[in-house]
C-alpha cells in the first residue's frame, strides 16, 4: 500500500486546488483527507450532508469526495442538490460507496455524480481518480476564462463601433442587450417615428475661404464637440457628419416617450452652448456664427445602410427631409419645429416659448406645414 | 488464529493516523456491544458497515472482513452470529500488533 499511495503523480502544489471531503467516519475522512494532502491539495472535511452543503458554500471546493451512507441527507440526496445548482453543477463530485453496492452506482449515476470511489479505499484509485478530475476541472475554468475574455473583447469592439452613433451610456444599454432577440442594430430595417434634429453652423464660410486651415478644423471640431455632448446628454443617435451639419435622431435605437422634449432640450443645450464660443470667434476672428436648428417628428425607416464595405446606421424618411429644411430656414441661433413637435411639446414649456412662424413649403410638396420657433 | 493473523502492516505514512484508529476501534467495540444487548439492529448493521468501509482503507482486512459479517448477521438477525463476530473482534483489538512499513 505504501507503494500504491505514492503512484505516478507529481506531488507539485497545484496552488488553491480545494477538496470536501464528506463522511461520517472521522476515520475516513482523516484518511483520505490525509492522502490528498500529501499531495498538496487543501482538504476541508465534513461529518454529514448538511455540514457538507455549509462548506461548500463557504469554501467553494474545485472537488467533493461524498460518502454515499451518511445520517440525515445521505450522499445521493446532497450529489442531486448540488448539481442542480447552477453555481455548483460544474463541481465535480465523487461518490464513495461499498464496492459491493451495484445499485448504489446506477444511483449515483442519476444523482449526476462524476465518477465513484469503492471503499475500501485504495489509495492510488483515488489519487489517481482525483488527479484525473483535477486536470479536467482546470481545463473547464481555462476555456471558462478564455471564453470571458474573448466575450469581453467582442463586446469592446461593438461598443467602439457603436460609440460612433451613440452615447457612451446608450452603448453600454446596447451592450447589455446584445444577445436579446431583436435587440437593437441587429434586426432588419424598421419604421419607426422619429425625432429628427438638424443643426448646422452659420457665419463660418467666410473663415473656410480666407482662415488658416489648422484654425479652421480646430473651430469645427469645437463646434462639433459642443453640439454632439448635449446631443448624447439627452441620449440622441448622431446619425450622420458632414460639411459643418449634424442630424440627430431621438426615439432610435430604444423607445423614448419623451422623445420631443428630448430633442428641443438638446437644440436648446446646442445653441446657448455654443453662445460663449460664438462670442469668443467674434472677438478673434471678427466673424459673427450661430447654429441653425430644424427639428421634425415622423415615421421614417431606420437601417444599416451601404456596401459590404461601409456601411452607416442611416434614418430616411420624410422628418429628415423637413428636419433639414426647417435648419436652412431658421436664422443663427434659432431654433424651427414642425407642427407635430409643437403639438408634442407645447404644454410642457412656459408660456411664450414658442411662437409661430408663418409656413413653408416643402421641396416636392404641394402643401405648406406650420412653423414654430422656439426661444433658446 | 496464528500469530500471523494478529500482525497488520499498515502504510508507513498513515502512522500519525493510527492511534486514533485504534482508539476509535475500541469504543466501536463498546458500541457494538451494547448495541447487541439492545438488540438494535439497525445499529449493528450501520456499525458493521462502517468497520467494512474504514478497516481495508487503512490495512486491517479483519476489521472489514468482521464488519462485513456484523452487517449480514443484522440484516438477516442473527443473534448468535453477532454474539461470535463481537468476541472475535474484542480478541483481534486485544492482540493485534501493528508494524509500519
Amino acid at each position: 500500500m505504501a507503494e500504491a499511495a505514492s503512484v505516478n503523480l507529481s506531488p507539485r502544489t497545484e496552488a488553491g486546488f480545494r477538496v470536501l471531503v464528506v463522511d461520517d467516519d472521522p476515520d475516513m475522512t482523516g484518511f483520505l483527507a490525509h492522502l490528498l494532502r500529501k499531495q498538496g491539495i487543501v482538504v476541508d472535511t465534513a461529518g454529514d450532508g448538511d455540514a457538507a452543503l455549509e462548506r461548500v458554500a463557504a469554501e467553494r471546493p474545485d472537488l467533493v469526495l461524498l460518502d454515499v451512507m451518511m445520517p440525515g441527507p445521505s450522499g445521493f440526496d446532497i450529489c442531486k442538490k448540488l448539481k442542480s445548482r447552477h453555481d455548483t453543477a460544474l463541481m465535480p463530485i465523487v461518490l464513495i460507496t461499498a464496492l459491493e453496492d451495484k445499485d448504489s452506482r446506477v444511483k449515483g449515476i442519476e444523482a449526476g455524480a462524476d465518477d465513484f470511489l469503492s471503499k475500501p479505499v485504495n489509495p492510488s484509485e483515488l489519487l489517481a481518480r482525483v488527479n484525473t478530475l483535477r486536470r479536467l476541472h482546470e481545463t473547464r475554468r481555462e476555456l471558462e476564462t478564455r471564453r470571458q475574455s474573448a466575450e469581453i473583447q467582442r463586446k469592446e469592439a461593438i461598443r467602439k463601433a457603436f460609440s460612433r452613433y451613440v452615447s457612451p451610456r446608450l452603448a453600454d444599454r446596447i451592450i447589455q442587450d446584445i444577445g436579446i432577440e431583436g435587440g437593437p442594430f441587429k434586426g432588419n430595417a424598421q419604421r419607426i417615428n422619429v425625432v429628427a434634429v438638424f443643426a448646422d453652423l452659420r457665419g463660418l464660410s467666410s473663415l473656410t475661404e480666407g482662415g488658416e486651415v489648422g484654425e479652421v478644423v480646430e473651430m469645427l471640431n469645437e463646434y462639433f464637440s459642443i453640439l454632439t455632448d448635449a446631443a448624447y446628454q439627452h441620449d440622441g443617435t448622431v446619425f450622420s457628419m458632414s460639411g459643418d451639419s449634424l442630424l440627430v435622431g431621438f426615439n432610435v435605437p430604444f423607445l423614448q416617450s419623451d422623445a420631443a422634449t428630448r430633442a428641443l432640450r438638446a437644440a436648446q443645450d446646442m445653441v446657448s452652448r455654443f453662445a460663449p464660443v460664438s462670442a469668443r470667434w467674434e472677438r478673434r476672428f471678427g466673424v459673427r456664427t450661430g447654429v441653425g436648428v430644424g427639428i421634425c417628428m415622423g415615421e421614417a425607416i431606420i437601417a444599416n445602410v451601404g456596401s459590404p464595405h461601409y456601411m452607416n446606421y442611416t434614418v430616411i424618411g420624410d422628418p429628415v427631409g423637413t428636419a433639414a429644411r426647417l435648419m436652412q430656414a431658421a436664422n443663427a441661433n434659432e431654433i424651427l419645429v414642425c407642427g407635430r413637435v409643437y403639438e408634442a411639446v407645447r404644454d410642457l414649456l412656459p408660456a411664450g416659448t414658442m411662437a409661430p412662424r408663418g409656413d413653408i413649403t416643402l421641396r416636392g410638396k404641394a402643401e405648406s406645414v406650420p412653423v414654430y420657433a422656439v426661444r433658446v | 488464529m496464528t500469530e500471523s493473523a494478529y500482525t497488520v502492516t499498515v502504510p508507513k505514512d498513515l502512522e500519525d493516523l493510527i492511534p486514533m484508529f485504534m482508539s476509535n476501534r475500541k469504543k466501536e467495540l463498546e458500541t457494538l456491544r451494547s448495541a447487541l444487548a439492545a438488540l438494535d439492529l439497525e445499529q449493528l448493521r450501520q456499525l458493521g458497515h462502517r468497520m467494512k468501509g474504514v478497516g481495508n482503507s487503512y490495512g486491517f482486512e479483519k476489521v472489514s472482513v468482521l464488519g462485513k459479517r456484523i452487517e449480514d448477521g443484522a440484516r438477516s438477525g442473527d443473534r448468535a452470529a453477532l454474539e461470535t463476530c463481537i468476541a472475535e473482534y474484542d480478541e483481534f483489538l486485544g492482540r493485534v500488533s501493528i508494524v509500519y512499513g
